[in-house]
């Protein structure tokens, strides 16, 4: 399977070639632009009915995946995540982990498992985030709400602190702590207000952009509703 | 400081580094993330300058980000897509509209204009903000970013109008000569500016856009 991002920071789409008969690509339902007649569609419940549940509930995630499998060698297909953004790629090898914020997932490859960890007694609950624990051996491809950016920590910086929102992944080697920044009041607006700081050795992932923010924008341009 | 912008145009995002003891300020709400070597204040200012930043259409707070014990780096963005772009203060001073103001050195002066709310009032929600000082203004649009050069006179939609060289005069008026005739072009209210200087104008128009967006959603309560 060769595979290829196009169009980022914009637009990202993946592009993916399947050379032989029987590989195939796991993607969040809906992700699907375009594929090539002899590509099959199934659409699964990953790790069964009660573990796409959980995922349902606790990360937000879609309750289908859809499994594409080639039936034929040399056919494409693309996919796309729902904003505009871009994709990034992982290669997890066995022992490695990595976390996602939920509705960052876009695809994976077979060898991938989904979990939805529980983040509640560590805090991220409460900071409304919830995070899908990916690991196995094989690629994962996430999407973001405007750009990625990639930090190294441990390496370019000892540690780092980032906005909730725009949290976007990180692998495992990363400790992590949501709290309040001090001085940070929620007098009239929001502006920052919770975040997570991250030590330890690790890659984290941030999104330019967050959904909440443009929310928020548009918020005071809807009608106003009458009091029926 | 020094800033490296990112994923430009649509997706900017501003990486200031500072050296140890450096600070810059910042519109509260537009931190995406930080190295643990720096370390946020909040500065309101005093509750009137808060209040007087709010009335701008900015946030009530502005935060200050400092380096302590290393080098320090930190992220901003604007909350919707566009580009950003890096105005040196000093031999040139600046006005910017409150929406378009995302951080500055700690030597520049960043104050809601003088005469702000009378002479600049536009009904649209335009203040503009003016600088003093020396150093970097880091300043965010909603779409492209585009310098002109004025020589004279031009005319700019309140709506796009990003920044603009304090040698500049910029008067709020009617796009047309007769109120009907603006009302029906729906061009609604511009800006005269004129003189010699530069001009930026961002490419798309937050007001529109809420607009056209906004009233297809769901009606909120009152």
């Amino acid at each position: 399977m060769r595979d290829e991002i196009r169009d980022n920071p914009e637009f990202g789409v993946l592009h993916v070639t399947f050379e032989h008969a029987g590989e195939q690509i796991i993607a969040e339902s809906g992700a699907m632009v375009a594929r090539d007649a002899a590509i099959d569609m199934k659409t699964s419940v990953q790790g069964g009915l009660a573990s796409a549940v959980k995922r349902r509930l606790t990360a937000g995630e879609s309750l289908f995946q859809n499994t594409f499998t080639a039936t034929a060698p040399m056919q494409s297909m693309r996919l796309a995540p729902a904003p505009e953004g871009s994709i990034e790629r992982i290669v997890l090898r066995s022992g490695m982990e990595v976390f996602l914020q939920s509705g960052a997932y876009l695809a994976s490859s077979p060898g991938i498992t989904l979990d939805a960890k529980w983040q509640g007694a560590k805090g991220f609950f409460a900071g409304g985030l919830s995070l899908l624990r990916a690991y196995g051996e094989g690629l994962i491809w996430f999407s973001s709400y405007g750009g990625i950016h990639a930090i190294d920590v441990g390496r370019q910086h000892e540690g780092y602190l980032c906005d909730n929102t725009h949290l976007l992944a990180f692998t495992e080697g990363l400790r992590y702590q949501v709290r309040k920044l001090a001085g940070l009041k929620g007098l009239f607006l929001s502006g920052e207000g919770l975040v997570c700081e991250f030590q330890g050795h690790g890659r984290l992932w941030l999104q330019t952009r967050n959904p909440g923010a443009l929310s928020a924008f548009l918020h005071p341009f809807r009608p106003v509703g009458g009091s029926h | 400081m020094q800033v490296n912008l990112l994923y430009r145009p649509s997706q900017a995002l501003a990486q200031c580094w500072l050296a140890p003891g450096e600070r810059v300020i910042a519109e509260s709400g537009a931190l995406v993330g930080m190295s643990t070597h720096v370390r946020m204040e909040t500065q309101a200012g005093g509750i009137m300058s808060g209040l007087k930043r709010m009335l701008a259409g900015e946030s009530f707070y502005r935060n200050a980000f400092a380096a302590e014990g290393g080098e320090g780096e930190v992220l901003f963005a604007t909350p919707l897509s566009g580009d950003m772009t890096v105005l040196e203060v000093g031999d040139r001073q600046w006005c910017v509209q409150s929406s378009a103001y995302v951080a500055s050195s700690p030597e520049v002066e960043v104050k809601t204009r003088s005469g702000g709310l009378r002479g600049f009032f536009s009904g649209a929600g335009l203040f503009a903000l003016e600088t003093a000082g020396r150093g970097q203004m880091i300043i965010g649009a909603f779409g492209a970013l585009e310098e002109l050069p004025v020589r004279g006179h031009v005319v700019v939609d309140t709506g796009h109008l990003a920044a603009w060289e304090s040698t500049l005069s910029c008067r709020i008026g009617k796009s047309t000569p007769t109120w009907l005739g603006t009302w029906l072009s729906g061009e609604g209210l511009v800006c005269h500016v004129e003189g010699n200087g530069s001009l930026w104008v961002q490419s798309r128009n937050a007001g529109r856009y809420g607009a056209a967006i906004g009233a297809r959603l769901a009606p909120r309560q009152p």
